[in-house]
């Protein structure tokens, strides 16, 4: 009696562990019934893994289409959320269970590369990808930065731009920003646009919103013709050019007083400051664009613009880079995966497909009549087409999220809004910074 | 009644396996995996004491000690306080108590968003009702950024935790209150006591043991803290309101770095242990049992 107890203990307690262990190894290869040809090739299965369940309806359609044009590949589509989309991939990555093809940002992807997780996919470009076809400027971010090859396939792209209230303009007699607009002309434009109806001394329209959020400062750095990271973008070293950028935002505030400091704005969100009307100007990502709608309404008209040209640029610099899909280093097949990649980021991902100001990757999608959305603002969203011919560098690093910081106040950005907030004078601000990104960046690079 | 030896453990399996497999395993994997550099996607590579040696020289990671502690020492007595008063205060037989009662507790079981969204509203720095009041009926000119401000994000947060942790202490109070004999407060007044008196004669005395519970629970409370700093801070301005459990789950799933996250996780393991140990020492000297 006892033994058999103690039997019976032992067996609840190995299968108590065993479940909690073993959950992960279902359904995997079983192939589907309903392809049960004469099977001169065998069905395989890709598993493709996304992180915009919003839209997981319309990408389950462009699946089936893929599958119905390839009938011995089954793909299944699993969409989850970003941030638990991030932890998600990386439990299976550590379970040596990446699915075949999945979502990759351009934030992590030098990260994911240099892991040796990515499949090098420059033989199947080289072979099946004509250039013209596509925004190949934004390629370099998705590229292994020693052998310059790429890791991943962008399917859509996105960009910085200048958003301006077209009616705040209006009524200040300020004349709408254009190409090849200096600083000089934003900041007498900024000036005019503060104003302060109630006279309290506190203007409840700026000329300008930003703080130390990356897309806010890193669009006017590379319009300086500036950098925050040295050549190899191994350590963070900022050149005068992007100094000088951080001083204009600085005198921004703490000269002219015509941008708000970052703690005041405290308690609102930082993408509605401009729809709200409280600020005439702002740089952002384009894919603002969707929340500017809603929020703004029908309450202003408003348009996007280049961002303003620093004393230092050459030319047009802008800030993009793109959503990618990457095939895993150990999908078992990777020729089938590329077919599903090139398929649904070519002529299949159609505008319903794309969200808000993000940009196609395949030209002939994102130059169609349906991509300007006309019945909608902004009157000129071809604009972003244009600016696209001048994507430039980005500041994504491994570990970029740490010495940037993103979303935790701290990092880079901590750093900036103390400067921006009065608390602290910026090169005092860039020595700490320096100090905190290195050591970050040491990690990675020794 | 008839059983046999072994029966008992029947009983406490369900715990102990809960125990051993949840609690334990992760701790000793914990343990192991601090001596890693672990991005959680690849395999650990062992680098010994490493991740020690660096929490030990960073400049951040002493700043979280640092507010973690700060966090402590306001919330634990604020918490016992607030707590202990409200439970007097809900512990008279009044018409319509329950519905007080269940007004001081409604913030603990209000969601954690919810919570953040309101007090993100009262702090805010320029159409927040908290700034509004203080420049309107206290004509206190400049009033703070409350979350954007390095001085005070981490007392605002401490004030939303304490806020929201209240109610449920103050149940456990008032259920402490209610065991104590009525008779032994008649036979007080008739003895001469006054409210003070009885207070401090007979009800902290009794309410000790309760007090007890209550102090550790805050304690360990206090130092799990986690939802209030991820939804309304993030942990910033610059670190400023990141406390020890915030750092590990910033180290471990923003930073990816697991290894040295683990090594905090264990660091907070022996801190909090430590005082527990001494905080359970303490007691014979002030709390009571035995009625």
């Amino acid at each position: 009696m006892k033994h058999h107890n103690l039997l019976l203990l032992t067996l609840v307690l190995v299968s108590l562990i065993a479940s909690g262990c073993g959950g992960k190894q279902t359904a995997t290869v079983a192939p589907p019934a309903s392809t049960e040809k004469p099977a001169t090739e065998e069905t395989i299965t890709l598993r493709y893994f996304m992180w915009d369940p919003e839209f997981s309806e319309k990408e389950q359609q462009m699946v089936d289409k893929f599958m119905a044009a390839n009938p011995n590949i089954k793909v299944e589509l699993e969409a989850v959320a970003t941030p638990d989309y991030w932890t998600k991939l990386q439990a299976m990555s550590a379970a040596g269970n990446l699915p075949c093809v999945f979502s990759m940002s351009s934030g992590y992807v030098d990260q994911w590369i240099s892991d040796g997780l990515l499949a090098d996919i420059q033989s199947y470009v080289d072979r099946d990808i004509k250039p013209d076809d596509y925004f190949t400027g934004v390629f370099d971010v998705v590229r292994d930065k020693k052998s310059g090859h790429m890791h991943a396939f962008p399917f859509a792209f996105v960009e910085t731009v200048l958003f301006y209230n077209q009616d705040a303009f209006d009524q200040a007699g300020v004349p709408y920003p254009t190409d090849g607009w200096t600083w000089d002309d934003f900041l007498s434009a900024a000036k005019k646009l503060t104003v302060d109806k109630d006279g309290d001394g506190t203007p409840e329209q700026y000329g300008f919103w930003f703080y130390g959020r990356y897309a806010h400062i890193e669009s006017w750095v590379y319009q300086n013709d500036g950098r925050l990271l040295n050549k190899d973008k191994t350590r963070f070293d900022p050149d005068d050019n992007a100094v000088a950028a951080l001083k204009f935002l600085n005198s921004l505030i703490n000269e002219y007083g015509v941008a708000p400091k970052p703690k005041e704005m405290e308690g609102i969100r930082q993408q509605d400051v401009f729809p709200m009307g409280m600020s005439a100007m702002w740089v952002d990502g384009a894919w603002n664009i969707n929340n500017v709608r809603e929020v703004a309404g029908d309450k202003f008209h408003w348009a996007i613009a280049p961002i303003p040209r620093g004393p230092q640029a050459t030319g047009d610099t802008a800030y993009g880079w793109p959503d990618s899909l990457a095939i895993s280093a150990n999908c078992a097949h990777p020729d089938e995966a590329w077919e599903f990649i090139k398929f649904i980021t070519g002529p299949a991902r159609t505008i319903d497909l794309t969200f808000g100001g993000k940009v196609p990757i395949y030209k002939p999608v994102a130059l169609s009549d349906e991509f300007l959305e006309r019945d909608k603002q902004p009157p000129n969203k071809d604009f972003l087409l244009s600016w696209a011919d001048h994507t430039g560098p980005t500041s994504f690093t491994p570990g970029w999220g740490e010495w940037r910081g993103y979303a935790d106040g701290a990092g880079l950005e901590g750093k900036l809004n103390s400067v921006f907030n009065g608390e602290e004078d910026l090169n005092t601000a860039l020595s700490e910074a320096k100090e905190h990104a290195n050591s970050v960046l040491e990690r990675y690079y020794p | 009644m008839k059983y046999s030896k072994t029966t008992p453990y029947f009983f406490i399996l369900p715990m102990a396996t809960g125990l051993l497999v949840f609690r334990l395993g992760p701790i000793i994997v914990a343990a192991l995996a601090s001596f890693t550099k672990w991005n959680i996607r690849t395999a650990p590579q062992f680098i010994g004491i490493g991740n020690y040696t660096e929490a030990i020289n960073s400049e951040i990671f002493w700043l979280v000690v640092k507010n973690t502690i700060e966090y402590m020492v306001i919330f634990v007595p604020g918490v016992m306080l607030l707590a202990l008063l409200l439970a007097l205060l809900v512990n008279q037989k009044l018409r319509g108590i329950a519905f007080f009662r269940g007004i001081y507790f409604l913030p603990y079981i209000t969601a954690m968003v919810a919570v953040a969204m309101v007090w993100n509203w009262i702090f805010a720095t320029r159409f927040g009702i908290l700034n509004f009041a203080l420049t309107h009926y206290f004509h206190i000119s400049n009033p703070p950024a409350w979350l954007a401000d390095q001085r005070w994000a981490l007392p605002a947060l401490t004030i939303v935790a304490i806020w929201k942790e209240s109610g449920f202490q103050m149940m456990v109070f008032l259920a402490g209150l209610q065991g104590i004999p009525t008779s032994l407060y008649e036979a007080a007044a008739i003895d001469g006591a006054d409210k003070k008196q009885q207070f401090f004669k007979i009800t902290f005395p009794l309410l000790s043991p309760v007090t007890f519970f209550v102090f550790i629970n805050t304690l360990v409370i206090a130092f799990k803290t986690f939802d209030i700093t991820y939804t309304m801070t993030g942990g910033g301005p610059n670190y400023a309101s990141t406390t020890l459990v915030f750092y590990i789950y910033q180290n471990a799933f923003i930073y990816d770095r697991m290894g040295y996250a683990t090594a905090n996780a264990v660091l907070l393991l022996l801190i909090v242990g430590a005082i527990t140990m001494f905080s359970f020492k303490m007691k014979e000297r002030w709390v009571n049992y035995a009625l």
